[in-house]
């Protein structure tokens, strides 16, 4: 046992001096846990704090590498252009649509795939693998792949839709068009996340609340709605979370498939950022755009947790 | 409330048959118990009965009807789960409504069953609260709970004091006897566990490997097992076996140890020379006084347990139990004698271990 004090060495109570190097390193003390965390606080600190600060210090600076101009500290002027910028709102605009439809529609998509998934199959990891495979895909393959399923002369989907009497579709002409087949592609794609996170939640409910159910006199439906759905709010509550935040930052796929056309009319936030930051070099801009990007993150997830936290 | 029959009922998964063509009857208002130990069928049988099993083979009948095809809504039966199966984010009081609402019983109606269900049980004040927020034992009555409120013709047990202390087991044990007197509906219940059977039921069912061993009373099985199996499983401590052969009107044990056949329960001349299986249960033995045959053998363990003793002790090959008064206190390794009651005794086929009656 050692005895707090002010002075480097202190004495115990049998009148021993414990020199102060060991009570820094008293395995017993709050110093231990502190080296404990030491290692993931640096790391985070390394690569989420200081980009994160970074990134906002940046916004408020007039940085344009094309300019050959130093660094100028120019306030709030960033926000104050990105309200007047029009292909911000558009673009904005646009990734909040791709946000709304996208992401009831992986939940529905994905609701549907889990519980076809949970179904007593013989063999279970075909259905498993082809749950994966769309997940597993990188973004910008599969917007590519989609790119050519939604051709206007050699895609899969004007065929099929011509086979029952539908003229084609020039896609990728149309906003209209351009946007609900980038929407149909991310569904594709990010459906199977949701089902994945879905199916762990449906293989938690036991079996005897189904019996229970049955027993009760509970139709299957009436089961989907009393038993199903409210013991799987917790998980789909973490996969909208997820999932609202990668479709906020939308890149890949619009970017493989239209590349933000007709015009800009598909064109995403992070598009625009990217084009800024990458393209332009106009890295000052860029940041701000960055900002308000992660301020709407951070607003999401601040629902969603306030979410769990009243379900809980 | 109605009578319930398994006619020819059998179960199989591919080759593997796990209940082999049971015949059964079990009348209105009976307590019947299902008991045997682990995989001979007991719970699959209660499963086939509520519908949640699909039946191989045979028939159930609920009252005068065959439910075969009927999907288990439609049988009028409510069952308590081994795990309660309570829906976790219901209030209790939500929990014992659901089948009312399914069947649209109206709000007024729901309540006053709730209520007196609840009263019934004593858990009126925990209806607000979530399962989460109960006891095990809580948990229990509210899954009792949730089956009255229906008023079946049938309630089916499926172990469920399985999960529950000892202590919380004896006192939910009398509850549901209670219940059973008090509402009087035909009850199917299952467990592994004899003490439960024994207490509880009107008629117990005795299953091994899918076929039924025997059906009796309690007092039935107990004082007449019809195979050694059911002598073993039933009591406790369990029945002592040991070999014997027929020698003129006895049973020889050991080469100097034998019991008078006069008086152990069977009919008719055993062939000499006949081996057999004797059954003595450890409560049977008494101290060895004149004119009662007896038993000589080496004490092993002594286990005294307040009310009475038990003695380990070696007789030939075997080692037997046997329950003492409680001042009986003899040391390991000493010499003692044991007296039995001939009446007492339990004689088995040695080839088949069915009871020689």
């Amino acid at each position: 046992m050692t005895m707090t004090g002010s002075t480097k060495s202190s004495r115990t109570i049998d009148g021993n001096v414990t020199p102060w190097w060991v009570r820094y390193f008293d395995p017993s003390d709050r110093a231990l846990a502190v080296l404990l965390l030491a290692p993931a606080a640096v790391l985070l600190a390394m690569i989420i704090v200081y980009p994160v600060c970074r990134l906002i210090y940046t916004s408020f600076f007039n940085l344009s590498l094309t300019s050959g101009l130093p660094a100028e500290f120019v306030g709030f002027e960033n926000f104050q252009f990105m309200l007047e910028d029009p292909v911000f709102w558009q673009t904005t605009g646009n990734t909040v649509l791709i946000t709304f439809v996208t992401v009831p529609g992986a939940l529905v998509v994905g609701l549907a795939l889990a519980l076809m998934a949970n179904l007593p199959f013989r063999r279970q990891w075909p259905v498993r693998l082809s749950l994966l495979i769309p997940w597993a895909l990188p973004l910008s393959f599969a917007g590519l792949i989609f790119a050519w399923f939604f051709h206007s002369e050699y895609g899969v989907v004007n065929d099929v839709l011509g086979r029952f009497g539908v003229e084609p579709i020039i896609w990728f002409n149309s906003p209209q068009w351009a946007m609900a087949a980038i929407c149909l592609t991310i569904i594709w794609k990010t459906s199977s996340f949701m089902a994945l996170i879905i199916l762990a939640g449906l293989q938690t409910i036991p079996r005897s609340l189904y019996e229970a159910a049955d027993v009760d006199g509970a139709g299957r439906i009436r089961q989907f709605f009393e038993i199903t759905l409210p013991l799987l709010k917790p998980s789909i509550v973490v996969a909208l979370i997820f999932r609202t935040i990668t479709a906020l930052q939308t890149f890949d796929i619009p970017y493989m498939m239209t590349n933000g056309g007709p015009g800009t009319s598909t064109a995403t936030l992070a598009m625009y950022i990217h084009q800024n930051t990458v393209s332009f070099l106009d890295l000052g801009y860029g940041s701000a755009l960055a900002v308000v990007m992660f301020a709407l993150s951070m607003c999401v997830t601040a629902v969603y947790l306030r979410m769990i936290r009243t379900k809980g | 409330m109605a009578s319930v029959s398994f006619r020819k009922l059998g179960k199989s998964y591919g080759a593997l048959q796990i209940v082999k063509n049971i015949d059964l009857q079990i009348a209105d208002k009976e307590f019947v118990v299902l008991v045997g130990p682990s995989g001979c069928g007991k719970s699959t049988t209660l499963r086939m009965l509520a519908g949640l099993e699909p039946i191989s083979s045979g028939e159930v009948v609920i009252g005068d009807r065959v439910v075969n095809d009927l999907a288990p809504r439609e049988r009028d039966i409510a069952m308590v789960f081994q795990d309660y199966a309570l829906y976790p984010h219901k209030t209790v009081y939500e929990n014992m409504a659901f089948s009312l609402k399914v069947r649209g019983v109206s709000v007024e109606e729901t309540r006053s069953r709730i209520a007196e269900a609840a009263q019934m049980l004593g858990i009126t004040q925990l209806l607000d609260r979530r399962p989460s927020q109960l006891s095990g034992g809580q948990r229990q009555r509210v899954a009792m709970g949730r089956a009255i409120v229906r008023r079946p013709k049938v309630f089916l047990f499926d172990e469920p004091l399985s999960n529950l202390d000892a202590k919380l087991r004896g006192e939910v044990r009398t509850e549901i006897k209670k219940l059973h007197q008090q509402i009087g509906t035909t009850i199917i219940y299952v467990t592994h566990d004899q003490v439960e059977a024994m207490t509880l039921a009107d008629r117990i069912v005795i299953l091994r490997g899918g076929d039924i061993e025997q059906v009796g009373t309690p007092d039935e099985v107990y004082n007449q097992p019809a195979s050694v199996f059911v002598g073993g499983f039933v009591g406790s401590p369990a029945m002592n076996f040991t070999k014997g052969r027929v020698e003129g009107q006895r049973v020889v044990l050991t080469p100097t140890d034998s019991l008078p056949l006069e008086g152990a329960r069977h009919s008719g001349a055993l062939a000499d020379g006949r081996e057999l299986v004797v059954g003595i249960r450890p409560e049977h033995f008494v101290p060895a006084v004149a004119d009662v045959p007896r038993l000589d053998g080496q004490v092993l363990v002594v286990e005294p347990l307040g009310s009475d003793t038990l003695v380990h002790f070696r007789l030939g090959d075997a080692t037997l139990t046997a329950r003492m008064p409680p001042d009986v206190r003899p040391t390991p390794g000493q010499q003692m004698s044991f007296g039995v009651d001939p009446s007492k005794i339990h004689l088995f086929d040695a080839a088949t271990e069915r009871a020689i009656v």
